[in-house]
């Protein structure tokens, strides 16, 4: 597999999944999220009835999407909430990173060295959102985020390998242009020589066919790829006659990889143009939650032991040293089921098994703070380049063109190899590489560069981890199991989706379990065992 | 690399200095609620390891007899925390350790394992570590009884494939990677384990956990 990506579930693989772990009404959400059906996804998405005077108290643990959307929701129907945070901060992996932020990784503990600007800031954890996404979008709308357009593709970035064009970096618009132009000729060709499907296929269509591969590729009259000025010009253009640029050839365009990953990045359903993000950095969502919430949140709260009652949940934590127990009616977990299975617990032997079987998520993000823009003298405003070595992509600010100084998005990589060799090293070791590593894409990074941010998410403090890994074996054993209630304790989180590391899947797995005590409570309103 | 670079480099690590949250409750996150470790972190159980060995492992990490290997993942994550505390720290960390009591750990015994062989295979060991697998100072052999089988499994592995006890300054480690070389195969080290996980527990236990 590329270090580029890995291979995306398609819809329908995903689809198949939810129906064999979730209800039927799971499976219609998640094809709203696809776009697969009419249906629209409700836009009032939790139904909880208003307790009318009851006393219901909900423990959540975890101040993270998943946890202020479960009190937000709560508190609004009248529910008593607390939520239990252990670390220093509210917003779990949506992290956003502005001077003066302290970043607990294990080991490699960081003070952001960034200035103190409201430009400079860096989405370390969540960064886009795509326009189907509606459960946070739904927040985004209803809590007054504002939003801007978000790019992962632009055609002015680079790609850059080792293997390929000496290692120069190459537009991957002249890229793209080439390898288009060559794959509208081979299937030009190929459908005049009478090559078809093999499926019903009319002289009309296959005329309509080759008009296709003739756009695609922009040929020639004769079918024939001479360049393109979609790869932009070489010279002129505007004011003197513009001179294409010389296609490379195809063989040189095959010794890349950017062909067999990263050039479809952007395909992928939750990739795709057009994203989004808030303005200002993506907690401008978790503050639009706090200006909402009166569920009071506890810092520094670390639970050590969860025990399952007859009629609701215990939950012991250790603060500065000294341990409180606190009982609720329900107790909502965003705990990394990583750290619950290390957490004294009563919960069921089975439930816990799998928790030890999931792997920890190894995804590792690199900010830079540059002193010049020096990508819009190259026409980048915004987007991706991508390398092949270690640090795999260099984002640009999507914002704030023009300002002194903005912050790059120095390497990304989810691919747990990569990830393991950015953790070994230090802090220093990690940024020395970033730029040593982006001196390919861009001559004189070095000397843009002022100061960074590493993150290590598999090293974070209190997480541990980047997602949740579910082996495709796991998932259909366990995660039905890990979905549904252990008495009155539901595991919650992006963890507990089929969307792991988006904020969707935070969302969508609080709503999941605010729908089941909706019903449990609606059944204990009539007297029956919920 | 310049002159600018450089000095960035110097001020950051000054930084670092006051960027730590001093607070040993940081052991727990990964190594469980009660020391009591988690297979799920593959961090071991520290509350039945006594302050000596505790205090040995510390150094080790920071001496790189531990978590030198490229691929040892969960080793350098623990060097590296290692690498970042101070001598009082390490104390303190040490003190807090001991507060937690022992806990009883789940029985998981593989049942691929001989426990017979085992035994036999355990004559070697019990010179150092004990009849009962309770460790001895003297010897600087750490208690294994009440250790996770996962991680005594992990260990040995680590010992054999030469991520513990191949640095000349190790002798302690040296010592153990000659008998982990003595066991022939996986199937060797899960008896032994076996044995090993079969011993009653050598501490008085609080609590249990599942």
């Amino acid at each position: 597999m590329s270090n580029y990506f890995n291979a995306p579930l398609t819809r329908r693989q995903c689809l198949g999944l939810l129906a064999k772990a979730g209800s039927s009404s799971a499976v219609l959400g998640a094809a709203g999220i696809f776009g697969l059906t009419n249906t629209p996804v409700s836009a009032s998405p939790v139904t909880l009835k208003p307790l009318q005077g009851k006393n219901r108290k909900v423990l959540i643990l975890g101040a993270g999407i998943s946890g202020l959307t479960a009190a937000y929701e709560l508190e609004r129907a009248g529910y008593s909430c607390k939520i239990l945070e252990a670390s220093h901060r509210i917003g779990g992996r949506v992290l956003t990173l502005r001077h003066g932020d302290f970043i607990d990784e294990l080991g490699t503990p960081q003070i952001c060295p960034f200035d103190d600007a409201p430009n400079l800031y860096f989405n370390a954890g969540a960064a886009r959102i795509p326009a189907h996404h509606t459960g946070i979008l739904h927040y985004c709308r209803t809590l007054g985020v504002e939003l801007q357009l978000f790019s992962n593709h632009n055609k002015n970035c680079y790609t850059q390998d080792d293997a390929a064009f000496n290692g120069q970096p190459v537009r991957i618009r002249e890229y793209e242009a080439d390898m288009r132009g060559f794959i509208g000729e081979l299937l030009a060709k190929s459908a005049t020589a009478g090559s078809t499907l093999d499926q019903p296929f009319d002289e009309q269509d296959l005329d309509k066919f080759i008009q296709f591969a003739q756009a695609y590729g922009d040929l020639d009259s004769n079918f024939t790829y001479r360049g393109t000025e979609r790869a932009g010009y070489a010279a002129g253009g505007v004011t003197s006659p513009a001179i294409l640029k010389q296609p490379r050839p195809l063989p040189d365009l095959l010794r890349s990889d950017f062909c067999t990953g990263a050039m479809h990045f952007a395909e992928i359903a939750d990739q795709a143009p057009a994203l989004m993000t808030p303005s200002g950095g993506m907690d401008s969502i978790v503050k639009a939650f706090l200006r909402q919430l009166t569920t009071p949140i506890q810092l520094h709260c670390q639970v050590s032991n969860i025990q399952l009652q007859p009629q609701g949940v215990a939950v012991t934590y250790l603060k500065h040293g000294e341990s409180y127990t606190e009982k609720a009616d329900y107790c909502l977990n965003c705990i990394p089921a990583q750290l619950v299975s290390g957490i004294e617990n009563n919960l069921p032997t089975d439930y816990v098994a799998i928790m030890r079987q999931l792997g920890r998520g190894k995804l590792t993000k690199i900010g830079l703070q540059a002193k010049q823009r020096f990508w819009e003298q190259e026409d980048i405003y915004s987007g991706i380049s991508w390398t092949k070595q270690d640090i795999t992509q260099i984002w640009y600010p999507h914002h704030d063109a023009f300002k002194a100084k903005g912050i790059l998005l120095g390497a990304y990589s989810w691919e747990p190899q990569i990830s393991d060799r950015f953790a070994a090293m230090t802090h220093q070791q990690r940024l020395a590489t970033a730029i040593a590593q982006g001196a390919k894409v861009h001559a004189n990074y070095a000397q843009h560069i002022e100061n960074g941010v590493s993150v290590c998410w598999q090293r974070m403090n209190h997480m541990l981890g980047c997602g949740a890994v579910w082996t495709e074996e796991l998932q259909k054993t366990g995660f039905k199991l890990l979905q549904a209630p252990a008495g009155n304790h539901y595991l919650i989180g992006d963890q507990l989706s089929l969307h792991p590391g988006w904020q969707e899947g935070a969302v969508r797995s609080a709503w999941h379990a605010l729908a089941d005590i909706a019903r449990r409570e609606a059944l204990r309103s009539t007297g029956a065992r919920a | 690399m310049n002159k600018i670079w450089l000095l960035f480099m110097l001020l950051s690590s000054a930084a670092l200095a006051d960027s730590k949250q001093p607070d040993a409750q940081y052991c727990l996150v990964c190594h469980g609620s009660a020391a009591q470790g988690n297979a799920a972190i593959k961090a071991p159980n520290l509350s039945i390891l006594p302050d000596w060995y505790l205090r040995q492992q510390f150094i080790a990490f920071r001496n790189n007899w531990r978590g030198s290997a490229a691929d040892d993942a969960h080793g350098k994550e623990m060097q590296a925390v290692a690498n970042s505390m101070t001598d009082a720290e390490i104390e303190q960390a040490i003190a807090f350790i001991r507060r937690q009591a022992p806990v009883k750990l789940s029985a998981s015994l593989s049942d691929q394992a001989d426990l017979q062989q085992g035994q036999k295979l355990y004559q070697q060991c019990q010179t150092c570590h004990g009849a009962n697998g309770e460790g001895n100072v003297q010897l600087n052999a750490p208690p294994l009884a009440g250790q996770h089988n996962w991680y005594l499994v992990q260990q040995l592995s680590a010992f054999k494939n030469g991520w513990r006890g191949n640095q000349s300054d190790d002798s302690y480690g040296q010592i153990m990677r000659q008998f982990a070389q003595s066991l022939p195969n996986e199937q060797a080290i899960a008896d032994v384990v076996a044995y090993i996980d079969s011993l009653p527990p050598t501490q008085p236990l609080v609590r249990t956990t599942p």
